[in-house]
């Protein structure tokens, strides 16, 4: 607890006394403001609780023996010997209900065991315990306390208390069980379990009656064309498909066929548990009698329906089950366990080795689509969303058929990503970019280049703008970026989204949307509409009983419901973590804002006419300064102009990029490093971070004290503290120390020299690192940083011989070069 | 006035003693047997001793307020019989586990049915000796069957002290106790009566005064990480729950109502009444 909540009154306190205090008291109040009616006074008056329940606690404690001494001396007894028996044993009592060993009904029997607290695994039938010998006994008092058996009385005897029947087992020297009839069984597990466990003992029950065990009574869909989904004519409400599936409805208990002879007979047996086929089996009788009503209405008929209905009526109505032995359960098994998905090759055309679990991702995305659902891709950042994406579109054009444009829908701080990363791993495909002020904006001229492109790139804001030019086409596939931006169901950009006309529509996002359910409602809106019904009746179903009242009922259907839908790896994932290198590094494309662009073409042209007039160590010198200024620009206008002009997002993409990734890291609770070469930077991104996220953050650069710099990395690095950001000075942080609480490293701004880099991302990549670590280097496209990049990376081997130390290797350019190195491309400027 | 006899055997206590006695006059002794009557009460031995507030009446010449000594006496259980008895008292779970909680067994008598004995009075001849000082020669008297329905009263709380009014001394019943493992049990119980009272200063937790001064972020955001997700609390299946495993009618409860109903009331109203700040 924060000493923040611990202050006031008199000083700071102890957290744990005042935390109860605060406790105490606000459940005292609740208590005491309870409106209780005057006929419940009455059943109370005289006793102590008349005073607990007025409205104040009484001005002065009882300080005068006499009154009320005795009865409160009698609480306390009371009280003790209820916490005694709660927890003072060293075991946990607990009853097992054994079914009849032979062919009876009525020789059920309820075992006592005891469940030693250090070791809850293991189970003492006390039948065991009282036939050991003395020695035995006396050894196994040394694992259930030496007062075992007066605490195994007790325990029993407050158990009796509730349950009654309990006494019956009781009445002897060692008690060990109860015998119990067919209906006394029934009751135990209906209600006395429920009593018992709430109460805090053991219950074990038979793996039948267990929630994975039992055989319930079901009314199974068995699909008559074998599971094959037939594809109708698209519907009036767009292009998305409608499986329709044929099928029958057959009735079942557990995994068996019953025939309605065989169910009438069942619900006309008298008792509520019933051997059926060797297995006991609850029997509903008056759902059964219900599904027997609606088989004889519905069972020799062939109904249709289409895949979403399948699937929700099988989570939303338990008496609903597909057969298993069905290619239809087959297929629904496969959405619901990710297990079963069989990863794909690489797609020949993509330039680019998916791992294992993008396969899979890619295979999930192809298998999803045939059967005409829309999904959510919801993996953790930097499992490469995109990349499973571009894969599916370089996958569908290889199937032979023409395949139309793709729309996709991003932040503006990650549309040049897209574009660098199509570009990177399919460059057969191409990219259109709709944004900016010359955009197009005649609808046919639009369609028209649409149609010439795989994907067509636009924003969130645009895409509400220019609504008319995007609802006049039937688009192959919609894709939302950063879906949670339509999380309002009320905003105009939600609402223009959901009326894009698409065969297929993916949401991708990496925020774990099962968490928020009106987001995750706003999401399924435009995947597939419908599918968790009208707003209003999500939240009454789900949202309320669910966020509000905890219910776990609704949370596993709800559950059940989108589980198919949506498929989220996280990064900690075993699975994953085997498939991922121990680092990863990545290269985050951003573009440059219109006045960023100015300003750098301002200093381009400078430089350009002054580089023609100096020579030797000058021209060097202006060489590096202009490398620095440029630099500055892409980083954040505000840090080149240094005008005390405001350090806002809205001015720099790239700052918004990292904006956006470190929310989405420290959500997931991660703590992230990041390097700038700019000591301004530094300072400016820490009070922003801190300011804007609220996050904890600190800042290294070479003006700390050392004894600052120790407290800071301890600090950092304690496994208990909030996940938190460092800011780092490249030459002040980059060597030496050890940051392993982060799996997270950002390169802000670039040294163009690898080592140099790499040497300050191993800070968090170390020893002691138990997390994949993520290294995300920015680039802004179209400037120096993206040349840069683009020579490092392609002449691995020459850079390794030429750069040096310091980025002075770049200034052996000549002039044409240098100006070729700095020259701004206009195209990858994005407002 | 509390109700006495609340319990089946303060009732059955009661019931005999009405058996064999006037009933009217047994209901005039209630009002004799509260705090302001009954100045004086103590058990030993056994023996019951009582000091009762009488009235003053000029008819019979009592002109100053009179005090009354009053003695009860059950008919003892013989030693050797209490040995067999205490036997099979140690011998039955359900025996053991009935006083573990403070409660009476209802089959208590069977510990003695081999005997021809019985614990609770039945007839007039289990009462070895009532007597009191008051001028009033019927028996019982006004002051007697106060002392009546005080100890009616105390063995609701107390059921063990049916033992003693029966001729067994707490220690003799401790030491027979502790010779079968059950019952050694229970005289580890029988023990802890007389436990100290512990007064409470506060109502509540009084929060006590932190030492160092933290630094800044500890402060504001705490030393440790705050759990980002509170597992839901999951309302119990029964109401009150706890406070049915302490049985019901308490020794503190003077009502005359269930004790437990009324808790499974008021949990249902507080959790029902205030919804939304649970």
């Amino acid at each position: 607890m924060p000493a923040a909540c611990a202050a006031g009154g008199e000083g700071l306190a102890e957290a744990e006394p005042l935390l109860r205090h605060c406790a105490e008291v606000l459940l005292d109040q609740i208590v005491r403001q309870t409106p209780l009616p005057a006929a419940f006074d009455k059943k109370i008056r005289g006793s102590p609780l008349t005073a607990c329940l007025r409205p104040e606690p009484a001005a002065k404690p009882w300080r005068t023996p006499g009154t009320g001494l005795e009865a409160y001396r009698h609480w306390q007894q009371w009280r003790r010997r209820l916490v005694a028996g709660e927890q003072a044993a060293a075991f946990t009592l607990g009853f097992r209900l054994e079914e009849p060993p032979g062919e009876g009904e009525d020789d059920w029997a309820l075992q006592f065991i005891a469940v030693p607290k250090d070791d809850p695994s293991q189970r003492l039938a006390l039948s065991d315990y009282w036939s050991a010998s003395t020695a035995e006994r006396r050894q196994l008092r040394g694992q259930l306390g030496e007062d075992f058996e007066t605490h195994l009385l007790l325990n029993l005897g407050l158990a009796a208390r509730m349950v009654p029947k309990l006494w019956d087992g009781l009445d002897t020297a060692a008690p060990q069980a109860v015998a119990l009839d067919l209906d006394a069984a029934f009751t135990f597990l209906t209600e006395w379990a429920w009593v018992l466990e709430d109460a805090g003992y053991k219950i074990v029950v038979p793996a039948w009656w267990t929630p994975q065990g039992r055989r319930r009574v079901r009314i199974r869909l068995r699909s008559t064309t074998g599971g094959k989904a037939t594809t109708a004519a698209p519907n009036a409400s767009g292009l998305s498909l409608e499986n329709l599936v044929a099928y029958r409805y057959e009735l079942a208990i557990g995994d068996q066929v019953v025939s309605a002879e065989e169910w009438q007979r069942l619900v006309d047996s008298k008792t509520p548990l019933v051997r059926f086929r060797g297995q006991w089996v609850e029997l509903d009788r008056e759902k059964m009698q219900e599904m027997l009503a609606f088989w004889r209405q519905h069972g020799q008929e062939t109904a249709q329906m289409s895949l979403q209905e399948i699937l929700r009526r099988t989570a939303t109505d338990e008496a609903f089950e597909v057969d298993r032995g069905d290619a239809l359960a087959e297929m629904l098994e496969r959405l619901r366990d990710r297990g079963r998905l069989e990863p794909v090759a690489d797609p020949p055309g993509l330039k680019a080795e998916l791992r294992t679990y993008q396969k899979r991702g890619l295979a999930w995305l192809r298998f999803l689509e045939q059967i005409g659902l829309n999904g959510c891709l919801a993996d953790d950042m930097g499992l490469g969303k995109t990349l499973q994406v571009i894969a599916r579109l370089v996958q569908e054009r290889e199937a032979g058929e023409p395949v139309g444009p793709t729309l996709l829908i991003a932040p503006t701080s990650v549309i040049g990503n897209w574009q660098k990363e199509v570009q990177r791993f399919a460059p057969h495909l191409t990219t259109f970019l709709h944004h900016g002020p010359d955009r197009e904006q005649d609808a046919a001229a639009f369609a028209g280049r649409a149609a010439g492109h795989t994907l067509v790139i636009t924003t969130y804001a645009l895409a509400r703008r220019d609504q008319a030019l995007f609802t006049a086409l039937d688009w192959h596939r919609v894709v939302l970026d950063e879906a949670q931006n339509i999380k309002n169901p009320q905003a105009a950009q939600t609402k223009a989204v959901s009326k894009l006309r698409a065969r297929h529509r993916l949401a991708l996002t990496g925020t774990p949307v099962e968490n928020r359910l009106m987001d995750l409602w706003s999401i399924f809106h435009f995947t597939n509409p419908g599918y968790l019904d009208t707003q209003a009746r999500f939240r009454s179903r789900f949202e309320l009983p669910v966020q509000r009242d905890n219910d776990p009922v609704s949370t596993a259907t709800l559950k059940r419901l989108v589980e198919p839908f949506i498929l989220r790896r996280v990064k900690t994932d075993k699975a994953i973590i085997q498939d991922l290198p121990d680092k990863l590094e990545a290269i985050q494309y951003c573009n440059l804002s219109r006045e960023q662009a100015a300003l750098y073409e301002g200093v381009v042209r400078e430089v350009e006419r002054q580089l023609e007039e100096k020579d030797g160590i000058a021209r060097q010198g202006l060489m590096l300064s202009t490398l620095m200024r440029l630099k500055q620009i892409c980083n954040h206008p505000a840090q080149f102009l240094q005008d005390g002009s405001p350090f806002s997002a809205e001015r720099s993409h790239k700052l918004k990029r990292l904006q956006e990734m470190l929310e989405e890291a420290l959500a997931e609770g991660d703590s992230v490093l990041i390097f700038s070469q700019f000591t301004e930077v530094g300072a400016e991104l820490e009070r922003l971070l801190r300011q804007q996220l609220h996050c904890t953050t600190y800042y290294l650069h070479g003006g700390t004290p050392r004894s600052r710099r120790e407290a800071m990395i301890s600090a950092f690095q304690d496994p208990q503290g909030e996940p938190a950001v460092f800011v780092l000075s490249l030459k002040a942080g980059g060597v030496g120390i050890t940051l392993t609480k982060a799996n997270h490293v950002f390169h802000f701004d670039r040294w163009w020299n690898p080592a140099v880099e790499d040497q300050a991302s191993d800070r968090a990549f170390r020893i002691g690192q138990e997390k994949t670590v993520f290294v995300h280097k920015f680039v802004t496209l179209g400037t120096l940083e993206e040349r840069i990049n683009d020579m490092i990376t392609e002449k691995k081997a020459l850079a390794g011989a030429i750069v040096g130390a310091d980025e002075s290797w770049l200034t052996q350019l000549d002039n044409e070069r240098f100006k070729d190195l700095i020259r701004l491309s206009r195209d990858a400027v994005v407002d | 006035m509390a109700q006495l006899g609340k319990t089946w055997w303060g009732q059955r206590f009661i019931a005999a003693l009405e058996g064999f006695t006037d009933r009217g006059r047994l209901q005039r002794g209630r009002g004799y047997s509260g705090e302001s009557r009954i100045l004086a009460f103590a058990v030993s031995d056994g023996l019951v001793t009582a000091t009762v507030r009488g009235n003053v009446n000029p008819y019979y010449g009592v002109y100053k307020e009179p005090r009354y000594r009053t003695r009860i006496q059950m008919a003892p259980i013989a030693p050797k019989d209490w040995d067999k008895a205490l036997a099979h008292l140690g011998s039955n779970a359900a025996l053991v586990a009935k006083l573990l909680m403070n409660e009476m067994p209802d089959n208590i008598d069977s510990a003695f049915a081999g005997l021809r004995l019985h614990l609770l009075p039945a007839s007039r001849k289990d009462f070895a000796l009532t007597e009191c000082s008051c001028p009033d020669y019927a028996n019982p008297c006004k002051h007697i069957a106060g002392v009546y329905y005080r100890l009616a009263g105390q063995l609701d709380r107390d059921p063990f002290l049916l033992f003693e009014l029966r001729g067994l001394s707490r220690e003799r019943l401790h030491q027979a106790l502790s010779t079968t493992p059950l019952g050694k049990a229970l005289a580890s119980l029988a023990e802890d009566r007389s436990a100290p009272i512990d007064a409470a200063e506060s109502f509540f937790t009084r929060p006590a005064p932190a030492g160092a001064t933290p630094d800044y972020r500890a402060f504001w955001q705490g030393e440790r990480r705050l759990p980002s997700e509170i597992a839901p609390a999951r309302p119990p299946a029964v109401p009150a729950i706890l406070v049915k495993k302490g049985g019901d009618f308490p020794a503190f409860w003077e009502p005359e109502g269930s004790f437990i109903a009324a808790m499974e009331e008021l949990y249902r109203r507080v959790r029902e009444k205030n919804k939304d700040a649970l």
